[in-house]
């Protein structure tokens, strides 16, 4: 093998390695360190082999993969681009027309504060909102009613099923070693047993947020519920999406809600724009599908206006239903007097859906967390 | 601390292809790296696609044993690492129980290493040669374990409370199976190599159909080849491995067919799809139109593999 100096590739090697961790990849000094001691062992004038060298040593997951096979080109362009197989000729992100939105709730919003005394209520209209995403606009006190009430929910959520896991298997077992101990101690016969308890396991919620434009007027409303849920319970993500889905748990994680919002609002594209949440869900699917297991809980927030592809909805409800442990929709619409889930797309996915559930204003967080609180206790007397 | 290699990228495709192991050089390249970098290999895709067999074929090409932990949900350390032998250590109990010696005393006797019952890493790493060491489906470990093991990896050291601190004789060569159920750590991603295995490209399944299933004809190989690489694009609830399709093409052998038709599939289904709405939808108006295809394909002498695509596209319309 040839093992020519590697002198100028180190630098090379430093810049890629550079631009992998711009595009999210995490790609330290370690991992540099790895490559070049990768390239000291193969042949490096031997392109396959060197891409693959570093590709075994600057990467450490399935996603980072792709950032890497599309960057590689682009820094070593001697090297003839890898062809990347199979590039389907998929219909891109249309950009689809808002559709009409159901701002009956808004008023509901409004009377529901009433009960909090005098207090301003935000009035502002729609077009307001889509102009310029300003969460600003709530009170202090606001913020502090709905956290205090988003953490008592999201507790709800978490207790029930770590509950649930904990019943299915022995929650004692004897323990082995400790008892032996005292065995010893006391010389005799076993004095006593000593037992040990597992602990008790967390569930991971994953929380996916419509914020496409007929959700507009409770799209703020809404992402402080999984700011203040993330808050809450230690092993959250968080997703938006409206066309298209990303993954703001980092954005989220802020110090302040009013931080996160002003994070947020930077880096989501597509902001109030259509809805299709059957392609959104597929795309949490096709990146997060690992997220998902008997323990997972996802929570969906969306009122269901769909104006992508029904079947595609239908597909990745029914796989997130198989492979998580509870799918909670809430539906802001559902509080308006008369609402019917009709939508095409609330249609579809309703057969997928454990609790479905008002949360449009505080009143109607209040009654979810009765539902949960009360399906605890059905289930605790049942066993 | 010896730590033999196995050579070169090339000598390796060779060695794992004695050991009946079909590898590509992305996969040669990994393991060649993790044996030369010492830096345990961590392999990840779907169900069915070899992952574990990395492991196995490496500590045969290496002529060293394959010591395997087998990760599942409340693994503790106490099944991962080391156990106390209790009913040993209760027979010495009551064989002293005349003795005047001390409690301490007798504690020391009972918590030494006459009885300890070493578990897989503590096998590994006191083994009297550099084993293979397989920790397979670490996602379904707990977060819990996933930490300590990271210790153990990164320490090749072991403290146990009432011995002391053992240390790894050989550092053994470590392979991570996932399966993706769970996130693994960044801290654990970045103490290893990383290799993700797809489904096979069409050649090279095809190439393990041949050296698999002796007595299998090129044509019954390419047709299941070419099958399984258009029913993996279809939506399943599961699809199929690489170990379905070799149990599939060794059902067909013995049921002495020689090519696919719509009969030979139906009755062998079994062997492919495991839920039924997957048996459903193959079953349906695809299979034809996908054994016309490759049948057609065939005949020409166009090459299937070059015909693949051409395939999928009007399947899909």
């Amino acid at each position: 093998m040839r093992r020519p100096d590697l002198g100028d590739l180190t630098a090379h090697v430093v810049a890629f390695g550079r631009a992998l961790r711009e595009h999210g990849v995490l790609c330290g000094p370690g991992e540099i360190a790895d490559a070049l001691r990768a390239l000291e062992r193969v042949d490096v004038l031997d392109p396959e082999q060197f891409r693959l060298a570093l590709r075994t040593t600057l990467v450490h997951g399935h996603h980072d993969l792709r950032v890497f096979d599309a960057l590689f080109p682009l820094y070593w362009s001697p090297f003839p681009p890898v062809s990347s197989s199979q590039e389907d000729g998929e219909d891109g992100p249309a950009q689809e027309a808002a559709s009409e939105k159901g701002q009956l709730s808004m008023e509901r919003w409004a009377d529901a504060e009433e009960t909090e005394g005098e207090q301003e209520v935000p009035g502002y209209s729609a077009l307001e909102v889509l102009a310029r995403k300003d969460f600003s606009t709530f009170t202090d006190r606001e913020l502090e009613e709905i956290g205090k009430l988003v953490v008592a929910i999201a507790r709800r959520i978490a207790t029930r099923m770590s509950r649930r896991m904990q019943r299915a298997r022995h929650s004692h077992r004897l323990d082995l070693r400790r008892t032996m101990r005292l065995h010893l101690r006391w010389g005799g016969d076993l004095p006593e047993l000593a037992f040990k308890r597992r602990r008790v396991r967390k569930t991971r919620l994953v929380l996916l947020c419509d914020v496409s434009g007929s959700m507009d007027i409770y799209s703020r409303f809404l992402i402080q519920f999984v700011y203040a849920l993330q808050e809450a319970v230690g092993n959250v993500e968080s997703f938006v999406f409206s066309t298209s889905l990303t993954r703001v748990t980092p954005a989220l994680r802020s110090r302040t809600l009013r931080e996160a919002l002003d994070r947020l609002s930077r880096t989501v594209p597509n902001w109030s724009g259509g809805t299709r949440i059957g392609a959104s869900l597929m795309q949490f699917l096709e990146g997060w599908r690992h997220l998902l297991d008997p323990r997972t809980v996802v929570v969906i927030l969306s009122d269901g206006w769909d104006t992508g592809d029904v079947e595609i909805l239908h597909r990745a409800m029914r796989e997130i239903r198989a492979r998580s442990g509870r799918v909670i929709w809430l539906n802001p619409l559902l509080g308006s007097p008369g609402y019917q889930p009709l939508t095409r797309g609330m249609q579809t996915a309703l057969p997928f859906v454990d609790v479905f559930a008002a949360a449009h204003n505080l009143e109607s967080l209040r009654e979810l967390e009765r539902t949960l609180a009360a399906r605890v206790r059905r289930t605790g007397r049942r066993e | 601390m010896s730590r033999p290699t196995l050579g070169n990228i090339e000598q390796i495709l060779q060695a794992l292809e004695q050991e009946g192991y079909i590898a590509d050089r992305e996969i040669a390249t990994a393991i060649y790296l993790s044996i030369e970098l010492h830096k345990p290999l961590l392999v990840e895709g779907a169900a069915g696609v070899g992952k574990t067999e990395i492991a196995k074929v490496m500590s045969q090409a290496l002529g060293t044993d394959l010591i395997r932990l087998q990760c599942y949900e409340g693994l503790d350390v106490s099944t991962a690492l080391y156990e106390w032998n209790y009913p040993k250590q209760m027979l010495r109990i009551r064989l002293e129980e005349g003795t005047d010696r001390t409690v301490e005393e007798k504690e020391q006797t009972i918590f030494s290493e006459a009885f300890l019952l070493r578990r897989p890493l503590l096998q590994a790493i006191t083994h009297h040669r550099a084993p293979v060491l397989l920790v397979d489906e670490i996602d379904r470990a707990d977060v819990e374990f996933e930490s300590f093991l990271l210790e153990v990896l990164s320490d090749w050291q072991v403290t146990i409370p009432e011995i002391g601190t053992i240390r790894a004789r050989h550092i053994p060569y470590v392979v991570l199976t996932s399966n993706r159920t769970r996130e693994l750590s960044d801290a654990l991603r970045r103490r290893c190599l990383y290799l993700w295995i797809d489904y096979p490209s069409f050649e090279k399944e095809l190439r393990i159909v041949l050296r698999k299933v002796p007595g299998i004809s090129q044509q019954l190989a390419e047709q299941i080849a070419a099958f399984m690489h258009l029913v993996r694009r279809l939506d399943l609830q599961k699809v199929p491995g690489v170990a379905e399709t070799l149990d599939w093409s060794l059902a067909l052998l013995r049921l002495h067919r020689d090519h696919l038709d719509r009969t030979s599939v139906e009755e062998t289904i079994g062997c492919l799809f495991k839920h039924h709405e997957d048996q459903r939808l193959v079953r349906g108006p695809w299979l034809d139109a996908a054994l016309a295809a490759i049948h057609e394909a065939q005949r020409d002498g166009e090459g299937l593999a070059r015909a693949l695509n051409r395939i999928e596209r009007t399947l899909k319309a």
